[in-house]
């Protein structure tokens, strides 16, 4: 039953999969959701012009992160990646479903802690915060993109081609982690079935990410397996009612303002540190980190 | 949780799914990657006047596809190859094959091709077609799609698209 796993796969093949997967499902799956959840609003009397803007503002900072992430994605992906597979890797891993299927696990753990380091490192918070700026919780929320939301994925899957596994198959892993953590984003899912709950990262456990309640800080990383949270220390289950959004609201849905306001507030705590090493220190201490010799009145989170 | 844990356990996880990946590619025996064909082809000449007597006389010929078969010459001007490659394209089937035949570099040296499979014609009206292309990047091979377009019935384009990676080639019969 099992034989087919380690055949050799065309890439053609392999492609076409990834293609429905990763590109097809904006329009048989995510766009329909979207709708859905929009006539939902509308029957809860939740569809106001806020909503609107918002949704708006989340679709133009996705253009601007897109622009950026083609130039970095080219030039990685067709350089550096191509660069340390041909000189700093394990053998080359065949392509079979084994490789295809190994490749997803590890570009999904590599999700996990990517994702953990946005959000405990100050400079990765400033460009991620803006994914979590919102007020609400819809599948337009997982297109809110900061500037340099493509940066840390591209470190964070390099030791995945220096396993081996081939550059392009990396990056459609990649991308595959990211729709499936796309369809996270909604309200209408409520809770699923206790074994797709434990092992799974479902809309609930997204919910608790997205949540400004201070037990849900910085909790449920995953991408697509909710169990790299469990055995790692950072999974927190949905009990109480979440409220979206970022401790310090951003209150605008000037997309511009959407787009740079953790850099932007990443400036003014600059700013407002003393010394060159606290300065250096802003940057790679976790968000919410002051110096103990600095008097200002600083926030993190 | 200890940070001494978190960095163990985040070990095992690469470890293992990394290593179930590396033993079973090891453990399976490898595809032959090259799709040899078993002919063998004396001398080019002798070939290219024997294989248009064949054409002629194969009962399924089909004139208005099957002018496709025979040889053809492509130029590349790459950093890796500067010079012509010539395919032998075959029909197999239902399908079209191209395999490598001589290259040829930019100072005219020749030297036999291993006769591998570079191009999979899946479909071809006699004007368009639409196949599987074996490219090389930065020393890996992808089997891609491609499109054909006749040019006239001795020249066509074939151009591909891969994740930003495109070109189109002119194929010219030899």
């Amino acid at each position: 039953m099992i034989e087919f796993l380690p055949k050799k796969l065309d890439w053609v093949d392999v492609n076409y999969w990834f293609y429905i997967f990763n590109e097809l499902s904006l329009i048989y799956l995510i766009i329909p959701f979207f709708v859905l959840e929009l006539i939902r609003y509308a029957y809860l009397k939740r569809l106001n012009k806020d909503l609107i803007l918002d949704s708006i503002a989340n679709i133009i900072t996705f253009g601007g992160f897109f622009l950026i992430e083609i130039v970095l994605g080219l030039l990685t992906i067709t350089k550096v990646y191509f660069w340390i597979y041909n000189n700093f890797s394990l053998p080359h891993l065949e392509l079979n479903w084994i490789t295809v299927i190994a490749c997803i696990l590890l570009a999904d753990f590599a999700y996990y802690w990517e994702h953990r380091m946005m959000h405990r490192i100050a400079i990765g918070w400033a460009t991620h915060t803006v994914h979590h700026s919102s007020p609400h919780f819809n599948m337009s929320v997982a297109y809110r993109f900061g500037p340099l939301d493509a940066i840390m994925p591209i470190l964070f899957s390099l030791p995945i081609v220096m396993l081996g596994f081939d550059p392009i198959l990396v990056l459609l892993s990649e991308v595959f982690v990211q729709v499936f953590q796309t369809l996270l984003h909604t309200e209408i899912i409520g809770k699923l079935t206790k074994p797709v709950e434990y092992i799974f990262n479902t809309p609930s456990h997204h919910r608790v990410h997205h949540g400004s309640n201070r037990q849900y800080w910085d909790k449920n990383y995953a991408g697509i397996l909710i169990i790299w949270d469990r055995m790692l220390g950072t999974f927190e289950p949905e009990v109480e009612k979440v409220r979206y959004g970022i401790s310090e609201p951003l209150k605008s849905n000037n997309p511009i303002k959407v787009f740079f306001h953790g850099i932007s507030r990443l400036i003014g705590k600059l700013k407002k540190v003393n010394g060159f090493k606290n300065k250096l220190l802003v940057f790679i201490k976790p968000p919410d980190w002051i110096p103990t010799n600095n008097t200002s009145n600083l926030t993190g989170k | 949780m200890k940070n001494a844990t978190i960095v163990f356990r985040s070990l095992a996880i690469i470890i293992f799914i990394s290593g179930v990946a590396h033993l079973i590619s090891y453990m399976t025996p490898k595809d032959d990657l090259k799709y040899g064909y078993e002919e063998s082809i004396d001398s080019y000449e002798n070939q290219k006047d024997s294989k248009n007597k064949n054409l002629e006389k194969r009962a399924n010929y089909n004139p208005e596809t099957d002018y496709l078969e025979g040889s053809w010459r492509i130029s590349y001007y790459s950093e890796d190859f500067k010079g012509t490659v010539v395919y032998n394209i075959k029909k197999e089937g239902k399908r079209f094959n191209a395999y490598s035949y001589q290259y040829e570099d930019e100072n005219g040296y020749t030297e036999q091709a291993e006769n591998s499979k570079v191009l999979t014609i899946k479909s071809f009206d006699g004007y368009k077609g639409e196949g599987v292309y074996t490219v090389q990047y930065e020393q890996q091979e992808y089997q891609i799609e491609c499109q054909i377009d006749m040019v006239d019935e001795n020249t066509f384009k074939l151009s591909y698209n891969h994740y930003g990676y495109s070109d189109v080639e002119t194929w010219k019969r030899q």
